[in-house]
C-alpha cells in the first residue's frame, strides 16, 4: 500500500494534477458568480458544469491528438502536420457524407468515422513512409506534408466550408442524460484515448519498443527491435489520431473547412511537453499529455475567466511552455546528480 | 516526495496568474468586471447591466479593432445617458478561426454575458454554439458576417454581393469598361467575402472589355496582402486594375510606391486612417468605405434596444458603402476622428 501511494505521489502526472487542482481552486475563489437564466440559480462563473464541461471539450481535439504526437515525440521524431491532417480528414469526410447522401444516423456516424481514420491513417502511414524511406529528419519531411495535406484539402473543397450532417452534429453533441446545454462526448473520447494511449505505451511489447527507440537508437538496433516498422508506426498512429480528433471536431462543430486546426500542430507538440515528454526521445506518457493539453486549455480559460486582457493569452503560454521545459530540465539534472552522489555513497559505505 | 514536475507545473500556474494580474489593468472600463467580489449578472430583459461579449474575426484587424472601439464608446454613451451599465468583453481571437469563435462563445455563455456580438469566421462552425447561446437565453447579433441559418436576432453590415459589384462597377469605370484586372480577396473561408467575390465577378460579366486573371487569397494582414500584390503585379505585368473587396493591402503605406496609378487603376472596400493616403497621391481614386466604427456602434445600440427598451429590432440592418474620393476626403477623415480614431493624418483635418 506504501509503495502504491509512494508510487503514486512520485509519478510524473501526480504533478500536473496538483497544478491542475489548484489552478481550478484560484479560479473557483476568484471568478465570481452570475444568475442563470434558465435554472434561475447562482453559479460560480468558473466552478459549473458546463464550464467544467466546455474546458474537457476544448481540450479534447488537442489531447487526442497530443497523444498520438507524444508517441512520435517518445521516439525522438516530431510530427508537424497533424493540424493539416485533421483538415483533410475532416473536409474528406464531409465530402464522402455529402456524396453518400442521405443515411441513417448510425450508418453516417460509422462512415463518417472510418473515412475520418482511414484517411488519418493513410496519412500518418505517408509520413512514416517518407521519413524511413526518404531517411529524411522527420521535421522536414512533416513540414512538407503539413503544407501538402492542407493544400489537398483546400483544392477538393475549392476553399468553401462543408457542412456535416446534422446527425452527426445530434450524436456528437448527446447530452447523455446530464441535460441541456452539456455535451460530454469528445470528453468522454479523450478518456477513452487517454486509457487506451496508456495501456498500449505501458503494457504492450510495441509500446515498450518506442520508448526503448527513442531512448538509445543503437542500443535497440543491436537488440534487433524492427526499427522502420516502429517508426512507422508511431506517425500512423499520430495521424489516426489526429483523423479520430477531426471526427469529433467537425461533427461536434457542425463543419469543416481547409483551414481548420490552423496552428494547433503548436498546441499539440506543447501539450506532450508540458505533458512530461522529452523531445529528445525516451520519455513521455498519454496520460501526461492529456493533462498537458488540459493545463494549457485551462490556462486559456482562466484569461477568460478572470477577465484578464486575452491580448495576453500567447505571452503565457509561450512563457508557460518555455518555464516548464527548462525547469523539467533543471529538475532532472538535479535528480541525476542526486542519484549519482546516492550511488557514490552507497560504494563507499560497501 | 513528489518529483520534480510538481514544481514545473506549479511554476507554470504561478507564472499564468502572475501576468494575467499585471495585464488585468489594461482591461479597465472595458468591461472587465473585477474578478474578486464580482456582482452577480443581471438578468437581461428590461434591466439596467447589460454584459454584452464582442467577438469579431481577429484582432490583428485595424477594421475590427475600430469596431471595439465604437461599441466602447457607445457603451459608455448609453451608459450615460440611461443610467443603466452597458459593459463590453472583447473575446476576439488573434487569428481568424471558426472552431475558437465557437468556444469562446460557449465562455461567454457560461460566464453569464446578456449578449454576443459576433462577427462570423465560419458560419458552419458558429451556427451551433449560437443557437446554443439563444437556447440558454442569450441574446446573439452578428455584424459584418452573418450566420443566416443561426438563431441570432438581427445582423448588421453591408450587402457583399453588392459590395463586390460596386467595387468592380468603380474599377471599370477607372478603366473605360476594358482591361486585365485582379480581384484580392483576404480569408477564402470567410463566406462574407466569398459572397463579394461572387459579386465582383458577376459585375465584371457585364462588362465585355474586362477580364479577370485570377482571384487571389491570402493572409488578412496589411504586410501579406501588400506582399500578395506585388507578387501578383509581377506574375503579371498585363494586369491593368486591382479590385480589392477588403482594403487590406491599404493598411499600410508599402504600395504607395509600388502601385503605378498611370499603369494600374484600384478600386478598394474600406477606408480607414491608413488608406487615405492612398487616395491623396492618386494612387487608389475611389474607397468605398464601410463604416466600421458603426459595426460595435450600431451593434450596441441595438443590443440596448432590445434587452433593455424590449423594443423590436429588424432582423436585417443594412449598412450603406460611403464612396471616398480626393473629392470628401477632409470629410472623411473628419468623421473618423470623431468616431475616436487617434492615427487620422492631421494634414486631411485641414
Amino acid at each position: 500500500m506504501r509503495a502504491l501511494v509512494g508510487k503514486l505521489v512520485g509519478s510524473q502526472e501526480t504533478g500536473l494534477v496538483v497544478v491542475l487542482g489548484l489552478l481550478a481552486v484560484a479560479l473557483t475563489v476568484l471568478a465570481g458568480s452570475h444568475l442563470d437564466r434558465v435554472t434561475g440559480a447562482i453559479v460560480n462563473n468558473f466552478w459549473n458544469s458546463h464550464t467544467l464541461i466546455q474546458t474537457a471539450t476544448d481540450a479534447s481535439f488537442f489531447a487526442i491528438m497530443a497523444i498520438g504526437a507524444t508517441l512520435v515525440v517518445i521516439s525522438g521524431g516530431i510530427d508537424l502536420s497533424v493540424g493539416s491532417i485533421y483538415a483533410l480528414s475532416g473536409v474528406s469526410m464531409a465530402l464522402f457524407l455529402r456524396a453518400v447522401g442521405t443515411a441513417s444516423p448510425m450508418t453516417t456516424t460509422v462512415l463518417g468515422l472510418v473515412s475520418c481514420l482511414g484517411v488519418g491513417l493513410a496519412c500518418g502511414l505517408l509520413n512514416g513512409a517518407l521519413v524511413v524511406g526518404l531517411r529524411v529528419h522527420p521535421f522536414i519531411v512533416t513540414l512538407g506534408t503539413m503544407w501538402g495535406l492542407r493544400g489537398i484539402a483546400f483544392v477538393a473543397t475549392k476553399a468553401q466550408s462543408v457542412l456535416v450532417p446534422t446527425s452527426l452534429t445530434a450524436v456528437m453533441k448527446a447530452s447523455l442524460g446530464l441535460g441541456g446545454g452539456l455535451y460530454p462526448v469528445p470528453m468522454l473520447a479523450m478518456i477513452v484515448v487517454t486509457v487506451l494511449g496508456t495501456i498500449y505505451l505501458g503494457r504492450t511489447v510495441m509500446g515498450r519498443h518506442i520508448f526503448a527507440f527513442g531512448g538509445n537508437l543503437e542500443a535497440s538496433r543491436f537488440a534487433g527491435l524492427p526499427l522502420k516498422r516502429i517508426q512507422i508506426g508511431v506517425f500512423a498512429l499520430s495521424g489516426l489520431t489526429a483523423g479520430l480528433a477531426a471526427f469529433l471536431g467537425a461533427s461536434f462543430y457542425g463543419s469543416t473547412s481547409s483551414g481548420d486546426a490552423q496552428g494547433y500542430e503548436l498546441y499539440v507538440i506543447a501539450s506532450a511537453v508540458v505533458g512530461g515528454a522529452s523531445l529528445t526521445g525516451g520519455r513521455g506518457s498519454a496520460l501526461g499529455a492529456m493533462f498537458g493539453a488540459l493545463l494549457i486549455v485551462l490556462i486559456r480559460q482562466s484569461i477568460r475567466t478572470l477577465h484578464f486582457d486575452q491580448n495576453y493569452e500567447w505571452i503565457v503560454i509561450g512563457c508557460a511552455i518555455i518555464i516548464a521545459v527548462v525547469v523539467d530540465q533543471w529538475s532532472a539534472r538535479l535528480n541525476a546528480r542526486r542519484l549519482s552522489r546516492a550511488a557514490a555513497a552507497t560504494r563507499m559505505t560497501g | 516526495m513528489m518529483k520534480h514536475a510538481t514544481w514545473t507545473r506549479v511554476a507554470i500556474a504561478a507564472l499564468a496568474i502572475t501576468v494575467g494580474a499585471c495585464s488585468k489593468g489594461d482591461q479597465g472600463g472595458q468591461g472587465g468586471q473585477g474578478a474578486a467580489g464580482k456582482a452577480p449578472a443581471a438578468t437581461t430583459k428590461g434591466k439596467d447591466k447589460i454584459t454584452i461579449a464582442m467577438i469579431a474575426k481577429s484582432s490583428n484587424n485595424p477594421v475590427f479593432l475600430a469596431s471595439r472601439t465604437g461599441a466602447e464608446a457607445t457603451a459608455k454613451e448609453l451608459s450615460a445617458k440611461y443610467n443603466i451599465q452597458v459593459t463590453v468583453n472583447w473575446l476576439t481571437p488573434p487569428e481568424e478561426d471558426g472552431q475558437v469563435q465557437a468556444q469562446r462563445i460557449q465562455q461567454a455563455v457560461n460566464d453569464g454575458v446578456d449578449a454576443i456580438l459576433i462577427s462570423c469566421s465560419d458560419a458552419g462552425k458558429v451556427t451551433g454554439a449560437i443557437n446554443d447561446a439563444v437556447d440558454r437565453g442569450v441574446a446573439v447579433m452578428t455584424f459584418d458576417s452573418d450566420a443566416p441559418q443561426s438563431k441570432r436576432f438581427a445582423y448588421y453590415g453591408v450587402d457583399d454581393i453588392k459590395t463586390g459589384q460596386s467595387t468592380m462597377a468603380e474599377l471599370a469605370k477607372l478603366l473605360n469598361g476594358k482591361g486585365k484586372v485582379a480581384i484580392l480577396a483576404g480569408n477564402q473561408n470567410a463566406p462574407n467575402l466569398q459572397k463579394r467575390v461572387q459579386g465582383a465577378k458577376d459585375e465584371a460579366a457585364k462588362y465585355p472589355g474586362i477580364s479577370i486573371v485570377g482571384t487571389f487569397n491570402h493572409v488578412e494582414t496589411p504586410q501579406d496582402a501588400a506582399a500578395e500584390v506585388v507578387r501578383v503585379d509581377n506574375a503579371y505585368p498585363d494586369i491593368q486594375g486591382w479590385a480589392m473587396i477588403g482594403g487590406w493591402a491599404l493598411f499600410t503605406p508599402a504600395l504607395v510606391k509600388d502601385l503605378n496609378p498611370a499603369r494600374i487603376k484600384v478600386a478598394s472596400v474600406d477606408a480607414i486612417p491608413e488608406q487615405l493616403v492612398y487616395i491623396e497621391k492618386g494612387v487608389v481614386p475611389v474607397l468605398l468605405a464601410q463604416s466600421v466604427y458603426l459595426w460595435g456602434s450600431v451593434g450596441v445600440e441595438t443590443i440596448v434596444d432590445k434587452l433593455h427598451f424590449n423594443k423590436d429590432v429588424p432582423q436585417m440592418i443594412p449598412m450603406e458603402l460611403v464612396k471616398v474620393t480626393k473629392e470628401n476626403l477632409g470629410t472623411w477623415a473628419k468623421q473618423l476622428q470623431a468616431w475616436g480614431f487617434t492615427n487620422v493624418p492631421p494634414q486631411y483635418l485641414k
